[in-house]
């Protein structure tokens, strides 16, 4: 019965990883004047911890993540609180709400990078008009990097609101009647009923959001292409960096291996902190 | 001839079976063996890393691979 299933994940998990593995101890540039694979060792990887710019991306990269993540819980779940409540339209704006997800990330990004261009765009137009703001993201760093956890917010707080929402519309509603005839107010009911009974949909949801977030590409390099300088060059688009136009397959490969380390130390000690303490059983 | 089940003692066994690959040893959570080959890969991975930026021109990384073995070693045996 699991043959297919072990056969697929096999094929399209396994086999690629391994290659790369394999890839990232070989020195390989098959554009370069020695096309073939040389093994190297742990070159790649020497090479990688005195890499200032891939060091550098590491920072931004755990900044843009928190900042994102962080945000589209708290704006994800106060929206789902919303939508748990009558009000004119509730259907309509559940519906509309979504409406980003379903819109490829290129897309996310060229049609806000058209929304941000100076003298065509219509954030420096209403910044200037309204603040006399001069948003330039070509230039200012800052706002590049905000712009971009702004855009990765707009995108991405619907999934939340929609997994946070199915597990607020899921919990019995006798915890909350017993919290509110032991005379609980508001913050001791959301403190003490609703987060641990929702903390195991949060939980996947942040790890959802957080892998995605470290391994953003498209959106950002449509919007600034990595700039000003280096300001939003994540690590997804510092490997893309590497392989695409640099064709340098084996130090790509290498800093591949290194971010999904990290993903996985991440999500590791998320989950540690936040499940799997010392006492408590482990969920299956 | 009437044959009687005591549930209480099949509930007993039940988790007596589920619960035992899981251990706490030295290690702040409670862990089965896959978790702490786990940790132990990810502590060999970030040893050898911190080594090749701080300690490879002094100590060479033989001496770092022999350390990252046995601290596996250690956590999979009492971790």
């Amino acid at each position: 019965m699991l043959a297919p299933t072990i056969a697929i994940l096999g094929i399209f998990g396994i086999v690629p990883f391994l290659y790369v593995l394999y890839v990232a101890f070989h020195q390989w540039n098959p554009f370069g004047a020695n096309p073939y694979m040389i093994y190297n060792g742990a070159g790649n990887f020497r090479r990688l911890v005195f890499d200032s710019e891939f060091l550098t991306s590491i920072a931004f990269t755990l900044k843009f993540a928190f900042f994102a993540v962080f945000s589209e819980v708290i704006l994800g779940y106060l929206l789902a609180q919303l939508f748990m409540r009558e009000f004119p339209g509730r259907a309509f704006f559940r519906t509309i709400h979504t409406l980003p997800l379903i819109v490829a990330p290129i897309v996310v990004g060229s049609v806000w990078r058209l929304m941000t261009t100076p003298s065509i765009g219509i954030i420096p137009y209403l910044l200037k008009s309204w603040f006399g703001y001069d948003l330039n993201i070509g230039r200012d760093a800052t706002m590049a990097f905000a712009l971009t956890v702004i855009m990765d917010i707009w995108h991405w707080t619907p999934l939340v609101t929609l997994t946070l929402l199915a597990a607020l519309v899921s919990l019995p509603k006798e915890p909350f009647e017993q919290a509110q005839i032991d005379g609980a107010n508001r913050w001791q009911i959301f403190w003490h009923v609703t987060l641990p009974m929702i903390r195991p949909a949060i939980l996947a949801t942040v790890f959802i959001r957080l892998m995605d977030a470290l391994r953003t590409v498209d959106e950002v390099w449509m919007l600034t292409g990595g700039g000003p300088g280096a300001a939003t060059r994540y690590l997804g688009l510092h490997i893309w960096k590497i392989v695409f136009p640099k064709t340098d397959y084996g130090y790509g490969s290498a800093t591949s291996i290194i971010v999904l380390y990290l993903t996985l130390v991440m999500c590791w000690l998320l989950y540690v902190a936040l499940v799997a303490r010392r006492g408590q059983r482990r969920t299956p | 001839m009437e044959h009687t089940v005591d549930l209480d003692e099949v509930d007993e066994e039940a988790n007596t079976i589920v619960a035992s690959p899981e251990r706490t040893g030295f290690l702040p959570i409670v862990t089965n063996w896959f978790d702490r080959i786990f940790v132990g890969i990810y502590l060999f991975v970030a040893l050898e890393l911190l080594w090749m930026r701080f300690l490879e021109q002094s100590i060479p990384l033989v001496a770092c691979h022999v350390l990252a073995v046995a601290l596996g070693v250690l956590i999979v045996w009492k971790g």
